[in-house]
C-alpha cells in the first residue's frame, strides 16, 4: 500500500473559492487532488463501544465534527468482534460496508488490514507529529492509525479494600469475593498478568501458556461475571462486584458517578494496549472522503484533548494536558518512557494467537 | 323469473353488473385460459406452491449451512479452507466444552418444560372451564399481552426485577429475607424462559382441554370419584395430546433459545444457540458454528419426530379435524 | 355433587401466581419508564415524561421503528396469500403424501431460529441480498409462515364444504366461488394470521440480528444493542411503546375475531 503523492496541489485561489465549508475546515483538509466540495453524505456511521466510550467520542470528535461540517454522525454499538465478519462479508460480496469508520482494537484492526479490507490513511494531514505509537506494526503504510493507549487495571471497590489496594492479581481468586469479581467475557487484558500470577514468565508467551490457563481455571472456580465495557461500570454502580480486570476508563466512569471505586497496577503488572481507527473498503468516493475527514479530525489536538481526557487515556498526540484527576496516577503513562513499565504483548503475536486464547478462555469459562 | 344462473358467471356484456363482478368475470376468463378446468386436479398443488417456495428458502439455507460446516478455519487468513472435511463435527463431540453446553441446555429445557407445564395446566383448565365470560376474557388478555411482546423486552423487564437493587430484592427486604442473586445465573435464565413459554403452553393445552366434554367429568363425579381421581384418571389422559404438543414445543423452543441466555445469562450460561452465534461472530469460525447448528437441528428434529409419532401431526392444528378418542 | 375445595384452591392459586408472573416484567418496565432519574432503578425516583420525549427526539429510534413497521408489512403481505392458500390446500383436499407436505411446511418450527437466521444470512449473502430491507421481511415470512397457516387452518377446518358445492351447483365458476364464498368464510382466520404475522415480525429479534447492519437496523435489534450498552430508562420508554402496540393488537384480535377462537379445539 502506498500513500497518495503529496505534490499534487491545487492552485491556492481555486482552492479558496471552493465551498464555504471547505474554507472553514481548511486546517483539517487532506491534501487530495480533488479536495473540492465532495458531496456530503446524510450521515457517517461510526462503530463505537457503549457507555462512557461513545459519550467521550461524541463529546470530543463526533459533535464538533457535525458542527463543523453539518454531517450527522451515527454511532453503531455492535460489538467489534461481531461487526468484523459483516464487514468482511460486505467487502467479499462487493457491497457497501455497514459502517464508515471502525473504532476498533489494534489487534482486530490489524487482522482486517492483513485481509486487505481497509483503506489506506497515509494522506491524512494530522498524521504528522504523532507519537511513534500511532504507527501500525508489521504493516506497510497506514491501513489503520492508533489513537491512544490504555491499561487493563485491577479495579476495586474501596469498601472491600478500605486501607490498601490489592497487591496481586491473585486477589481475584480469593473465595471471599466469590461471584463478585468480573472480567471481559473473552479474557482480554488478563492473559499477560495471569501468566505471571499463575507462576510463569512473560517471555514464555505464547509458547507456554499453561500458567495462564491455571490462573483462569482458578478464577473460574470463583464464578466471575463476564461482560463488556459498560457492564463493569454498571456492576460497580449497582454494587454487584468488588474486583474487576477492566480498562481504567470504565472504573473511572463509576468513580465520577460517585461510587467509591479505585484501581491499581498489581505487582505482576498490567497489560497496555492501543485502539485504532480504520475505514473499510467499498465506500463510495464522496463518503470515503468524509470518513477520512472524520478520522483526520479525531487525530487533531483539539479532538484528542477532549476525547482522550474524557476516557482518561493518554493520546497519541503529544504535548496535551492530562486530566486533573489522573496526574501522577500509576495507570496513566505520562511519557513515552512510562509506557515501558507495562506489559505489552507485540501486535503480531496477538494477531496470530489472540483468537485461540479467546477460545481457550471460552472453554474454561463455559465448561 | 330471472334465473340465478344467468347472473352468475354469465361473463361480460351486461352493463348493469357491478364493477366488482365484472372484474371477477375478467379474472375468470384469465384463469380459464391459463388454468383450464381439466387441470383442476392440480389445484391443491398450485395453492401449495407459494408456501413451498418460501419454505424452500429455508431448506436451501440449511444446505448452505451444511456445506459451510464441512470446512475448517484457516487461522492465518481467517477464511475457510476449501477442502472438505468432517473435522468440525469431530470437534463438536470431542471438545468437553461443547458437550457441557449441550448438557446444560438439555437440562434447562427439561426444567423449563416441567415448570411450564405445571404452571400452564391449571391456567388452561381454569380458562376453559370457568363459567364467567369476563374472567375468561381477562385471562386471555393477560396471556396474549406478554405473548405479543417478544423476548428482548421481557428479558429487559426481568433484568430490572432481578437486579441487585431490583424489585425482587426490595420486596424480600420488606419481609425480612436477605437479598438473592438471581440475575446473571442459570436459575434466572430458567425463570425467564418459563415466563416466556407459559403462553405457548397454555395456547396449546387449551384446545385439547376444550375437546374434553365437561359431561365426562360430571359423570365421573356423580359416580363418586373425588376431584383428584377425576383429574388423574379422566382429565389428564384425555389431555395427553395437548400435553405432548405443549411439552414438545416448549422443549424445542428452549433448547434452541438464544435471547434469554444471552441477555440474562451474564456470559457464563451459554446455550447451544449462543455457542453457535459466538462461533460465527466472536471466533469468526463459520465452519464450526455451522457444524454446531446442524447438530442442534438434527437433535431438535428428532425430538419433534418422536413426539409426532406419539400423537400425530394433527395435534399442531394442520390438516383435517380429528376427534379425540375417549377411552373408557 | 361434591366440589373438592383442595383441588379448586390449588388451581385458583396457580392461576393467580401465573397472572402475577406473566405481568411482572411488563408492569416493572412501565413503572421504570416514568422515572425522573438517569438510571433504571426500582423504585423509580420521581415521575417524569422526559424519557418519552428523549426517544422521540432520537432519530435512530424513530428510523428503526419505521424500518420495523416496513419489514412487518412486507412479511404480512407475503404471508397472507401464501399461508391462506396453503392452509386451504391442506384442509380441503385429500393429498397424497399429506403428511410429508405437513412436515415440510413445519420446517421453520423444527429448524432452530439461530440456524435459520445464519443459513439465510449465508444464502442471502451469496445472492447479494444483504444490506437491503425487503429481504429481511422475506426472511421473517419464512420463519413465521406456520403461524399464518395455523391461523387460517383453524378456520378452514370448520368450513362447511357444502357451501362451496352449493355455489358450484348454482353455476359459479371456481374463482367466483373462491372470492365470494371461500374467502369470506375463512376471513377470521386470515385476520388472525395476518395480525399474528405482523406483530411477530415487528418483534422479531434473532433472525433480524443476523441479517441487518447499522444501515438497516430494526428496532428490536437496536434495543438489544443498547441493552448491552448502558441500561438507561429510554429503553423502558421504548418498551412501553411496544407494550402499547401489543395491547392494540390484542384489542384488534378480540374485536375482529374474538380471543376465544384460540380456545377451540382444532
Amino acid at each position: 500500500m502506498h500513500s497518495k503523492p503529496r505534490n499534487l496541489r491545487l492552485p491556492r485561489r481555486r482552492f479558496l473559492t471552493s465551498t464555504a465549508a471547505t474554507a472553514i475546515a481548511a486546517p483539517y483538509l487532506l491534501r487530495l487532488p480533488r479536495a473540492l466540495a465532495q458531496e456530503k453524505p446524510a450521515e457517517i456511521i461510526v462503530r463505537a463501544w457503549g457507555g462512557v466510550w461513545v459519550e467521550a467520542l461524541k463529546k470530543g470528535v463526533s459533535d464538533p465534527f457535525t458542527a463543523m461540517t453539518g454531517i450527522e454522525v451515527r454511532h453503531d454499538l455492535t460489538e467489534d468482534n461481531e461487526i468484523r465478519p459483516k464487514i468482511w462479508a460486505a467487502v467479499d460480496q462487493g457491497r457497501m460496508p455497514p459502517i464508515h469508520v471502525n473504532w476498533d482494537t489494534t489487534t482486530n484492526a490489524t487482522k482486517s488490514a492483513l485481509r486487505g479490507v481497509t483503506e489506506d490513511l497515509g494522506d491524512l494531514a494530522n498524521l504528522e507529529g504523532l507519537l511513534p505509537l500511532a504507527r501500525p506494526v508489521g504493516l506497510e503504510g497506514w491501513p489503520l492509525v492508533n489513537v491512544y493507549s490504555y491499561a487493563y487495571v485491577l479495579a476495586y471497590s474501596q469498601k472491600a479494600f478500605p486501607e490498601r489496594a490489592p497487591e496481586s492479581w491473585n486477589a481475584m481468586l480469593d473465595s471471599a469475593f466469590r461471584k463478585r469479581v468480573a472480567m471481559y467475557d473473552d479474557g482480554i487484558g488478563l492473559f499477560a498478568p495471569a501468566q505471571i500470577a499463575g507462576g510463569g514468565r512473560f517471555e514464555d508467551i505464547p509458547d507456554n501458556m499453561e500458567p495462564c490457563w491455571k490462573y483462569f481455571r482458578a478464577l473460574k472456580a470463583n464464578e466471575p461475571l463476564l461482560g463488556e465495557d459498560p457492564d463493569f461500570t454498571n456492576w460497580f454502580q449497582n454494587h454487584e462486584i468488588d474486583l474487576a480486570c477492566t480498562i481504567i476508563s470504565n472504573a473511572r466512569e463509576a468513580r465520577q458517578n460517585g461510587i467509591a471505586v479505585s484501581w491499581t497496577v498489581p505487582r505482576e503488572g498490567a497489560t497496555l494496549d492501543t485502539d485504532a481507527l480504520w475505514i473499510p473498503k467499498g465506500l463510495p468516493e464522496n463518503e470515503l472522503y468524509w470518513a477520512k475527514q472524520y478520522v483526520n479530525f479525531a487525530l487533531s489536538a483539539e479532538a484528542q484533548q477532549v476525547w482522550c481526557n474524557a476516557l482518561g487515556l493518554p493520546p497519541v498526540r503529544p504535548g496535551l494536558e492530562p486530566p486533573a484527576d489522573l496526574v501522577g496516577d500509576i495507570a496513566y503513562p505520562a511519557s513515552e518512557a512510562d509506557l515501558d513499565r507495562f506489559l505489552r504483548i507485540p501486535t503480531p503475536v496477538l494477531v496470530e494467537h489472540e483468537s485461540s486464547w479467546f477460545e481457550k478462555v471460552n472453554e474454561i469459562m463455559q465448561g | 323469473m330471472k334465473s340465478c344462473r344467468a347472473d352468475i358467471g354469465a361473463g361480460g356484456g351486461r352493463a348493469d353488473r357491478p364493477v366488482g363482478l365484472r372484474l371477477l368475470d375478467l379474472a375468470e376468463r384469465l384463469r380459464a385460459g391459463l388454468f383450464p378446468a381439466r387441470f383442476s386436479v392440480w389445484t391443491p398443488y398450485l395453492y401449495l406452491l407459494p408456501a413451498t417456495l418460501i419454505t424452500g428458502i429455508l431448506a436451501i439455507g440449511l444446505v448452505e449451512m451444511a456445506e459451510t460446516s464441512l470446512h475448517v478455519l484457516n487461522r492465518a487468513t481467517f477464511r475457510l479452507d476449501p477442502a472438505y472435511t468432517t473435522a468440525n463435527y469431530t470437534a463438536v463431540f470431542a471438545k468437553p466444552v461443547y458437550l457441557h453446553i449441550m448438557l446444560k441446555t438439555g437440562l434447562a429445557a427439561l426444567l423449563v418444560t416441567g415448570f411450564t407445564l405445571l404452571l400452564a395446566f391449571p391456567y388452561a383448565y381454569h380458562l376453559v372451564r370457568t363459567p364467567h365470560h369476563r374472567l375468561r376474557r381477562f385471562l386471555l388478555i393477560a396471556l396474549f399481552l406478554p405473548f405479543l411482546l417478544g423476548q428482548v423486552i421481557r428479558a429487559y423487564g426481568w433484568l430490572i426485577v432481578l437486579g441487585k437493587q431490583g424489585l425482587l430484592n426490595a420486596a424480600l427486604e420488606l419481609i425480612g429475607l436477605g437479598p438473592v442473586s438471581l440475575i446473571y445465573t442459570y436459575s434466572g435464565v430458567v425463570l425467564g424462559l418459563v415466563q416466556y413459554m407459559l403462553p405457548f403452553a397454555v395456547l396449546l393445552l387449551a384446545p385439547a382441554l376444550t375437546a374434553i366434554p365437561h359431561e365426562v367429568e360430571l359423570a365421573s363425579h356423580s359416580l363418586g370419584a373425588t376431584p383428584w381421581r377425576t383429574f388423574r384418571h379422566i382429565v389428564l389422559p384425555l389431555a395427553r395430546p395437548g400435553l405432548v404438543a405443549a411439552g414438545v414445543v416448549v422443549f424445542t423452543l428452549t433448547v434452541t433459545d438464544f435471547a434469554m441466555p444471552e441477555i440474562m445469562g451474564g456470559g457464563a450460561n451459554d446455550f447451544i444457540a449462543n455457542a453457535i452465534y459466538d462461533a460465527f461472530f466472536q471466533l469468526s469460525d463459520a465452519g464450526m458454528g455451522a457444524a454446531l447448528g446442524i447438530v442442534l437441528t438434527v437433535f431438535a428434529s428428532l425430538i419433534v419426530a418422536v413426539a409426532f409419532l406419539l400423537v400425530g401431526v394433527a395435534a399442531l392444528g394442520h390438516g383435517a379435524q380429528q376427534k379425540p378418542r375417549v377411552r373408557p | 355433587m361434591r366440589r373438592g375445595r383442595g383441588l379448586e384452591r390449588l388451581i385458583v392459586a396457580t392461576v393467580a401466581f401465573d397472572l402475577l408472573f406473566l405481568a411482572l416484567p411488563t408492569l416493572v418496565i412501565i413503572l421504570a419508564s416514568f422515572t425522573a432519574g438517569r438510571i433504571v432503578a426500582f423504585p423509580p425516583e420521581g415521575f417524569s415524561l422526559r424519557w418519552y420525549q428523549a426517544i422521540l427526539e432520537k432519530r435512530a429510534f424513530v428510523d428503526a421503528f419505521a424500518r420495523s413497521a416496513y419489514v412487518a408489512t412486507v412479511c404480512t403481505l407475503i404471508s397472507l396469500p401464501a399461508g391462506t392458500l396453503a392452509a386451504l390446500a391442506l384442509a380441503r383436499w385429500r393429498l397424497r403424501h399429506a403428511l410429508a407436505w405437513q412436515l415440510y411446511l413445519l420446517l421453520p418450527f423444527t429448524i432452530p431460529l439461530v440456524v435459520s437466521g445464519l443459513g439465510m444470512m449465508l444464502l442471502f449473502g451469496r445472492m447479494g441480498l444483504l444490506g437491503m430491507l425487503w429481504p429481511v421481511g422475506l426472511a421473517l415470512t419464512v420463519i413465521n409462515l406456520p403461524f399464518m397457516i395455523w391461523g387460517v387452518a383453524a378456520c378452514v377446518n370448520r368450513l362447511d364444504p357444502d357451501l362451496e358445492n352449493a355455489a358450484a351447483n348454482l353455476g359459479a365458476p371456481p374463482l367466483h366461488a373462491f372470492v365470494t364464498v371461500t374467502l369470506p368464510a375463512v376471513m377470521p382466520g386470515i385476520v388472525t394470521g395476518g395480525l399474528l404475522m405482523f406483530i411477530l415480525a415487528f418483534n422479531e429479534f434473532i433472525v433480524s440480528l443476523m441479517l441487518v447492519d447499522a444501515r438497516t437496523v430494526t428496532l428490536p435489534v437496536l434495543m438489544y444493542n443498547s441493552i448491552r450498552s448502558t441500561i438507561t430508562p429510554d429503553l423502558a420508554a421504548l418498551s412501553v411503546i411496544y407494550i402499547l402496540v401489543a395491547a392494540v393488537t390484542v384489542w384488534l384480535l378480540d374485536r375482529l375475531v374474538g380471543l376465544e377462537t384460540f380456545l377451540r379445539s382444532r
